[in-house]
């Protein structure tokens, strides 16, 4: 199939592994299910000390679900992204490992106190699920199908960081003064969430037309603003003074981007941002720490005979 | 009787006291595993031994509410049991709370057969536990844990050959008699009382025996020696644990080792640092 082809025929769930993509299509589409696949990871690996840190049984179970949760969205968007034949999914997490694989850039912030953490569970998350409700809707099959099981769970995961939130909004003066303070350092992060605006988005142009994205970052945005300005405020929080955010008359929002820090946005996307740069590295130490079980793994999971190790749990 | 005994009020303060103990020990095991276990969240191996290790994880974490439950019976709170009591006040073997060392994943696969294996003939010395809340209990939870002694045996025969064999092998010297700790009383008197009145059908020299006349031979099976497999006999059943095999710090009698304290420290940061324990929930407005 050529690109022209892929363009008129592209719409929700289009495309699958059956089909005779070009590759300037499976190499957008391994880019984008890749980067959502190590958001997953990282993201884990940011919350992971919360599960330790958290104040109840309770919230403990449900922080480690919520981890283990992200793992296996991690493992099945990789097999979506495998399913393009560009790279297998060693070939990512090496990536990832190595500082070459790309991820969200909220992610890359370090989290020190458990009130940070609805920033991530309440805001990023919410942030996320209105762009992978979109993506229910791309045109790679095997995306969509996996955006439906991730969906399904990312809204307990919204709903658990909502109840956090609420939580110490309702406690004591210290516990929604500290809230307050981590959200003042955590909202132009999540504005920034949804990337640049689509005048400055490198692969917004090609990712749309072929159906891969169904929505514009800057939609997305307006979309996620319109719903938790309200919500924050509802519980008690206070949208900062800056970035400075204006309600257009067609109901979408304007944000003045000079009031973000996109200098530190770029740096975050080449991976060059020192926090960052400390989850990336921690987490290839940990990683290497075990390379010694995934030897005795593929040795033990190697036929004679044959050239490649099968996965092994 | 099984479950006769449907409330702390039928007991005399010794009684109470001897349940207290025993449900402590219970419950503290399994939530200090839950928390060393959550340690290789997104550091495990691969993403599906990643997913195992935390359905692990969580299983345990049950268990333990299931137990502080219980306790609560007593007139604890969960909260005051886990993040109010001072960490010589904890009853879990010294077995669980041993730090890992980075990437020692052997460590956390011998450590999870040993403790399954305990664990398993734990419950079936509480299926007929006088006080009726125990034996309720003991069901749900043996439905979990029997795929846990599978798991970890998969695993042990897995690493069994290789460079895992010498890492399997550095695990059993360095935890097994941690393990032992697994069967050391509260005390003397308390243990006793525990049997008496029923609320575990067995003794804990009972239990040792029968843990290390599975636990060794298996071991054995794998070419891991322990310091116990001299005193093993396959034709006698007789095992008693010596005063020389088992660590200073026995965990039971309140003692642990260095790494509880960091520990106890870590998972009761946010607790102390939104200063929950002052029992306060005054409903301040933001205003």
């Amino acid at each position: 199939m050529d690109v022209d082809t892929v363009k008129e025929r592209a719409e929700p769930r289009a495309f699958s592994p059956a089909d005779d993509m070009p590759e300037e299509y499976r190499r957008a589409a391994t880019r984008m299910i890749e980067f959502h696949a190590n958001s997953e990871i990282m993201g884990a690996y940011l919350e992971r000390p919360f599960i330790r840190q958290a104040p109840s049984i309770d919230r403990k179970l449900a922080f480690s679900a919520k981890v283990q949760d992200e793992i296996g969205h991690g493992q099945l968007l990789y097999r979506a992204a495998e399913s393009l034949g560009v790279k297998t999914r060693e070939e990512m997490l090496d990536d990832l490992a190595n500082g070459k694989g790309k991820f969200l850039n909220c992610f890359h912030y370090p989290m020190d106190s458990w009130v940070e953490t609805p920033m991530i569970a309440f805001f990023v998350d919410g942030a996320a699920m209105r762009r992978q409700a979109t993506l229910r809707r791309t045109s790679w099959e095997p995306y969509a199908h996996a955006m439906d099981k991730v969906c399904f769970e990312e809204g307990f995961h919204v709903k658990h960081g909502e109840s956090i939130l609420a939580t110490l909004m309702t406690g004591s003066k210290k516990e929604q003064e500290m809230t307050q303070e981590a959200f003042e350092k955590w909202w132009p992060r999540i504005i920034q969430f949804f990337g640049p605006t689509d005048d400055k988005s490198t692969h917004h142009d090609f990712s749309s037309d072929v159906g891969l994205k169904t929505k514009s970052n800057d939609e997305l945005r307006s979309m996620f603003l319109r719903e938790y300005i309200p919500k924050a405020e509802r519980y008690g929080l206070e949208i900062p003074d800056e970035p400075r955010i204006r309600e257009r008359d067609d109901g979408t929002y304007e944000v003045v981007e000079d009031d973000l820090d996109w200098d530190e946005f770029f740096q975050i996307a080449k991976n060059d941002y020192e926090p960052g740069l400390g989850q990336i590295n921690g987490r290839k130490a940990a990683q290497d720490a075990v390379q010694w079980v995934r030897d005795t793994l593929e040795w033990e999971n190697v036929p004679e005979g044959s050239a490649k190790p099968q996965a092994a749990d | 009787m099984v479950g006769e005994i449907e409330s702390p009020e039928e007991l005399d303060a010794d009684e109470r006291d001897a349940l207290e103990a025993l449900l402590q020990r219970l419950a503290d095991d399994e939530y200090v595993l839950a928390e060393r276990y959550t340690e290789w969240q997104v550091r495990a191996p691969t993403l599906e031994s990643d997913l195992a290790l935390s359905n692990n994880a969580q299983d345990e974490l049950g268990h333990a509410r299931l137990w502080y439950d219980v306790l609560e019976d007593l007139g604890y709170e969960e909260h005051e049991l886990v993040y109010e009591r001072d960490p010589d006040e904890w009853r879990h073997s010294t077995l669980v709370e041993r730090p890992f060392a980075e990437g020692d994943w052997a460590d956390a696969i011998v450590r999870h057969y040993l403790y399954d294996v305990a664990e398993e003939l734990r419950l079936e010395a509480l299926e007929e536990s006088s006080y009726a809340k125990i034996a309720d209990r003991v069901g749900k939870i043996q439905s979990e844990e029997g795929y846990h002694r599978e798991h970890a045996e998969n695993w042990m025969e897995r690493l069994a050959t290789g460079e895992g064999h010498e890492r399997l092998q550095d695990a059993v010297d360095r935890l097994f008699p941690h393990a032992l700790t697994l069967f050391e009383p509260v005390d003397e008197q308390t243990e006793e009382t525990i049997v008496d009145a029923g609320f575990r059908t067995e003794s804990l020299e009972d239990l040792a025996e029968e843990w290390v006349n599975t636990t060794v031979p298996f071991l054995d099976g794998l070419g891991l020696e322990t310091p116990a497999v001299e005193r093993v006999h396959f034709d006698e059943y007789e095992f008693e644990v010596l005063d020389e095999e088992l660590p200073d710090k026995r965990g039971r009698d309140g003692s642990h080792t260095d790494a509880w304290n960091d520990l106890h420290d870590e998972f009761t940061r946010t607790y102390r640092e939104l200063g929950r324990s002052e029992a306060t929930k005054i409903m301040e407005t933001a205003e």
